[in-house]
């Protein structure tokens, strides 16, 4: 029976899928033919008329709201009358004119039609020069701004503030001026406008040549479309004109929405097969493997149909994959030595952030600054992590409850300890009173983005974090070595079961301690990492959810609180912060202006843990 | 002569799925009498009295087949508590009893004498006040029929577990209607003047007409206390006979007989007993459930040495010591060379290995893949399939795998490839798994503990041949734990019988059954002969 039903669902899945494919690359390719560039024209040239329309009626509103102002002055009336007069003409002025529109489609536009082909082109041609030299313009001056920005961050600490989280630097565009090409085609789109304008008179005898001046910038507002493709431009002219100059509306819509059609109809191909293949795709991903990965897919297509950039998205989500992928890779040996989700990785955190705050403490600069700031951090999470093991040993069998708090205990500690430390470096220290600030900005003089940046090259939208991938790609073949030799094999085995690596003589304790040891400080490593891509290191509170949110991503990735493997640690990693850098701006479009994306961190990453939890006590083979 | 029975269950048969475990067996209890009803371990005795208890794990499995008179009267009993209140009662072998209640509290459990007040006339009967002095008095009455001197209002935990067991007892004499009694094993946990007690005082319940069926495999037992006897072996009916008419040398051979075909068939061999594997003193093992009091014995080189015995008994610790998984003590040589008990990683490191009778507790890794299991052992011990650099030391992938092809042929493991998950495989590819993980230690002796429960009859016919293979073709010395005594006397060279944590008497695989049930039932050589003679 429910096979029955379920192959329906899949038949009616991909006929529909197939459909949406079919009807988007019929159409698709009528963008580019007669049909596509005649459906431009039409709506161009019908943008424009009713632009010189609009202006016309806007000339004559003026001139009546003028004589009757005239009018009642002449005649001695108070301000109100005025007021009223005015009113009353600008109505009459539009009832006169409102049925005047469609006037236009009875008039031989085939002069204008040319002429506004030519303009449209001289047209082009000045603007890409304009943002050409607009570009070269703001790159030349990019030092300068970032020098300000700099100085202004400085200042701001300087007077105890809190440095604006800036992303983005911008250059100040009042400098610039337009370059002599820019001038010689300004000049000849200008000549070709007049040629037009004359075209314009010929269909609409009332336009004066200062109308036809005010009306050239907003003619080339209507015009002008940096991106030129058949989409836009039907978007723009069509939201300015309406669509009605059409003769079929519904076959030019078929033919704008064909990408949508063809991504539509692909999602549902998909969905199709995944029903159809549900049983091994379960069996091979495991089920929240499997929810993430269609969410993820979900939002992509989201992202498509919202006409949102997906290279850059996706680049987004690789950066972010990477400057949380070594936190991930911290629950590995914790998972594999047998403590499960090393829920307090919180203690990592603080000691990598600890070594971060003495590199710039000790004002050492870039890549050695990272480095000592590694070496540091790292060596305090060694020795904090080799207590915490002790204390982890003793408490075997309740390791998830005991993590968790030691995570939430080791946060509020070290909360006192920021107020307490003795660092001296006004870039970490409060202005006024003691202790350490909230957020503390990372700028080129210590290690601001050291990772994110090197060997970066960028590929059209999408940005490759070269230093931030290999880093990642190195930890985690370093962690994956260890766990084939002698130790790390033995450390697996007390992790899968400890009465079996007992039965070999295998120290449980300390192959517990090695893992955990090593959990934390990667954890150390991972939130430098983090910090340096962030450009912040938080302090205080911040860490105290860092633990869940690696935890559950390395269990979308397919691990379970017993068992897991490099590759969950990178798929984990992807899938979640996929889900949380596509899920924002897809769900800013749905529902603009909500915090649904922040709310989804939180149910995802907690709904996954409280998942592995159900699972850990029976049957956790993949 | 219905009448003259107060239980009778006649021809019921119990299957779950293709497995049957009981067949047309019939049990007939008289009023006021002790009927023992014998078998060794998994003889189908629980599932008797599953099925008279009318247990869910009965019905939850298709039911059974048959029928069940209760004085004369055909009933369908289809809970524990139905069956309780037609008057038939079980003392457990664990006893159910709360440690923070007094003795008349747990007595009375659940059927409390209470009066009403105003609150309970309100809100109902639960919350009527107990009548702790009318409780007070029926528990006496019930401690006294047992024979308890011990004041009924002392708090059960911290009592001596024999009391506990009296406790129960009262508990269910107690019961109004009462008219059967089930023991379950009641003297397993009992000292020998405790059961001679409990002895007495269910002679006493039985005097008073109420009908007890002792759940045993303690022949002397039944010979002392029981009126008649059922036998069952393997699920079916072996005898049904008067004690009187009997001795326990008859009781022995009926109960553990010949069971059918031999799994294997292996030829007789002279053993030469020359030079000595393994010599064992005064081994004490400190194993739950399973503990080890002082056995000695000496095993040759290339023997198969069994142990057999009951469940519980301590067979099981016997190589779990030896191998340092618990905690023992004694002497233990090996080719001369003394051993030091404790550490497993010695006994590993000395050429001995094993197969746990725990596969998927000790035995596996069942998250891991077949060849990691196979070579974990080698590797961590004796550092093979490593490729060595000076720090540190990764794995050798190729000659791991080329292990374990090989073992995943010679042992006939059924997989889809050496990376399967160990979890995934049948009990019998398991129990295969395990063997290959021990072999690749290239062991000069190995132990063997339950190597054939829990798998189907084509795979324990491979193991047993492996091991035969292994003994005579490499010369490995085995010792075999089994549960199956007919796997033991088809390939050990010499068996040990152990009981209540001692051997109680080494036996050749021929001698005749009833040496075997004696043994097992804990009867020391020396005195049974005695009794054989008389009989």
């Amino acid at each position: 029976m429910k096979k029955g039903w379920r192959n329906i669902l899949v038949a009616a899945l991909s006929i529909l899928g197939v459909v949406c494919i079919v009807i988007g690359s019929i159409n698709m390719p009528k963008r580019t033919s007669e049909e596509g560039l005649e459906i431009i024209q039409k709506l161009r040239v019908r943008s424009l008329l009713s632009a010189v329309g609009d202006g016309v009626v806007d000339s004559y509103i003026a001139i009546a709201k003028k004589n009757a102002t005239a009018e009642v002055k002449a005649k001695g009336g108070s301000m109100s009358d005025i007021r009223k007069a005015v009113q009353d003409a600008e109505e009459r002025v539009r009832l006169e004119y409102q049925d005047a529109e469609t006037n236009y489609l009875d008039k031989d536009v085939t002069d204008v039609k040319s002429r506004l082909e030519e303009f449209d082109i001289a047209l082009g041609k000045y603007a890409d020069e304009k943002v050409k030299a607009e570009k070269e313009y703001r790159e030349s001056h990019m030092a300068e701004a970032e020098a300000l920005a700099e100085k202004k961050r400085e200042e701001a600490s300087a007077q105890g503030l809190e440095a604006p989280p800036e992303e983005t630097i911008t250059v100040d565009m009042s400098g610039f001026e337009p370059t002599d090409n820019m001038i010689a085609l300004r000049v000849e789109a200008d000549e070709v406008y007049k040629k037009l304008g004359l075209a314009l008179m010929e269909i609409e005898p009332q336009l004066s040549k200062d109308a036809l001046i005010t009306l050239q910038q907003r003619v080339e507002s209507i015009l002008y479309h940096e991106e030129r493709d058949f989409a836009t431009l039907y978007d723009g002219y069509s939201a300015f004109s309406g669509t009605d100059v059409l003769d079929d509306v519904n076959k030019a819509k078929l033919i704008r929405y064909a990408d949508d059609f063809i991504t539509v109809g692909v999602a549902l191909l998909i969905a199709a097969l995944a029903i159809f293949f549900y049983e091994s795709i379960v069996k091979a991903m495991g089920v929240p493997r499997l929810i993430i990965s269609l969410f993820f897919v979900l939002l992509c297509v989201g992202a498509l149909l919202f006409d949102l950039s997906l290279p850059v998205l996706l680049g987004n989500t690789v950066v972010r994959m990477g400057m949380n992928s070594i936190m991930v890779l911290a629950m590995f040996p914790g998972i594999q030595c047998g403590i499960s989700l090393n829920l307090g990785l919180p203690i990592g955190l603080v000691a990598g952030l600890l070594g971060g705050l003495m590199a710039i403490e000790f004002e050492i600069p870039g890549i050695w600054g990272f480095a000592f700031a590694l070496a540091s951090g790292s060596a305090i999470a060694a020795v904090a992590g080799y207590f915490y093991a002790k204390l982890l040993n003793r408490l075997k069998g309740s390791e998830m409850s005991v993590t968790t708090y030691v995570g939430f205990s080791i946060v509020s500690l070290m909360s006192i300890a920021w107020l307490m430390l003795p660092f001296n470096s006004l870039k970490l220290r409060w202005p006024l009173g003691t202790g350490l600030r909230n957020t503390i900005g990372l700028d080129k003089s210590n290690f601001w983005r050291i990772l994110d940046n090197f060997l970066a090259f960028n590929i059209g939208d999408f940005r490759v974090p070269t230093g931030l991938l290999l880093f990642m790609a190195l930890c985690c073949f370093l962690v994956w070595l260890f766990s084939r030799s002698k130790t790390g094999i033995a450390m697996r085995a007390v992790g899968n079961n400890r009465r079996f690596a007992q039965a070999t003589g295998v120290n449980v304790d300390k192959m517990r301690t090695i893992g955990t040891v090593l959990s934390t400080v990667l954890g150390a490593i991972g939130i430098l990492v983090y910090s340096q891509s962030y450009g912040f290191m938080q302090l205080y509170t911040a860490p105290r959810q860092m633990g869940f949110v690696a935890a559950s991503a390395i269990l979308i990735g397919g691990a379970s609180t017993s068992r897991a493997k490099i590759s969950h640690v990178i798929i984990g990693t992807f899938l979640f912060q996929g889900v949380l850098t596509l899920g924002m701006p897809v769900a800013n479009e749905l529902v603009p202006g909500s915090t649904i994306s922040e709310t989804m961190r939180i149910l995802i990453s907690n709904g996954i843990i409280l998942y592995a939890l159900t699972k850990s006590g029976g049957d956790t083979r993949g | 002569m219905k009448d003259n029975y107060i239980l009778e269950m006649q021809g019921i048969t119990k299957r779950y799925d293709e497995n049957i475990v009981l067949e047309d067996v019939n049990l007939f209890v008289r009023p006021g009498e002790i009927h023992a009803l014998l078998g060794e371990n998994g003889a189908g005795k629980s599932t008797l009295m599953n099925v008279l208890f009318g247990m869910p794990v009965i019905h939850n499995t298709g039911g059974f087949e048959g029928q069940v008179f209760l004085d004369g009267e055909k009933v369908d009993i289809s809970s524990p508590n139905e069956a309780m209140q037609k008057g038939i009662g079980m003392v457990h072998q664990e006893f159910m009893l709360l440690p923070e209640f007094t003795i008349t509290e747990n007595i009375k459990l659940n059927r409390e004498i209470t009066t009403p007040n105003i609150v309970s006339r309100v809100l109902g009967k639960n919350l009527e006040t107990l009548d702790m002095l009318a409780m007070a008095n029926d528990a006496r009455k019930a401690l006294d029929a047992v024979g308890m001197g011990i004041d009924e209002y002392i708090q059960v935990a911290g009592l001596p577990i024999g009391y506990m067991q009296f406790i129960e007892i009262a508990r269910e004499i107690d019961k109004t209607g009462i008219k059967l009694l089930v023991f379950d094993e009641p003297t397993a946990v009992l000292t020998e003047s405790e059961a001679d007690n409990l002895i007495k005082v269910m002679k006493k319940i039985a005097a008073s007409g109420i009908a007890i069926i002792l759940i045993t495999h303690r022949l002397d037992e039944v010979i002392e206390a029981a009126d008649s006897v059922t036998i069952l072996r393997d699920g079916k009916l072996v005898a049904n006979c008067e004690t009187k008419d009997t001795s326990t040398v008859k009781l022995a051979e009926l109960m553990v007989g010949r069971k059918g075909e031999s799994v294997v068939n292996i030829e007789r061999r002279k053993l030469k007993a020359d030079k000595v594997a393994l010599q064992v003193k005064d081994l004490h093992v400190d194993m739950a459930g399973e503990e080890v009091k002082g056995v000695d014995f000496t095993i040759y080189e290339g023997e198969i040495f069994g142990i057999g015995g009951l469940a519980g008994q301590g067979k099981i610790g016997i190589p779990n010591g030896l191998m340092g998984l618990y905690e023992a003590t004694g002497e233990v040589s090996f080719f001369g060379k003394p051993i030091k008990l404790g550490d497993p990683k010695i006994p590993l490191s000395n050429g001995m290995a094993m197969v746990s009778e725990d596969r998927k507790g000790v035995g596996l890794m069942l998250d891991e893949s077949i060849e990691d299991n196979i070579v974990f052992n080698a590797m961590q011990v004796k550092d093979e399939y490593l490729i060595k650099f000076p720090l540190f030391s990764l794995k050798d992938s190729s000659k791991i795998r080329k292990q374990a092809d090989n073992m995943i042929e010679e042992l006939d493991i059924r997989c889809t490839g050496p990376e399967q998950h160990t979890g995934t495989l049948s009990g019998g590819n398991q129990q295969k798994v395990c063997i290959a993980k021990a072999l690749t230690l290239q062991p000069k002796f190995l132990f063997v503990s339950e190597p054939t429960r829990g798998i189907d009859i084509g795979a324990k016919r491979l193991v047993l041949n492996t091991l035969v293979r292994l003994s005579r073709e490499e010369g490995i010395t085995i010792m075999m734990v089994s549960s199956e005594l007919q796997e033991l006397r088809s390939i050990a060279d010499r068996i040990a019988i152990v009981s209540k944590g001692e051997i109680v008497d080494i036996l050749p695989p021929d001698a005749p059954d009833a040496d075997f049930g004696l043994a097992m039932s804990g009867i020391k050589p020396d005195t049974h002969r005695e009794v054989r003679e008389e009989a």
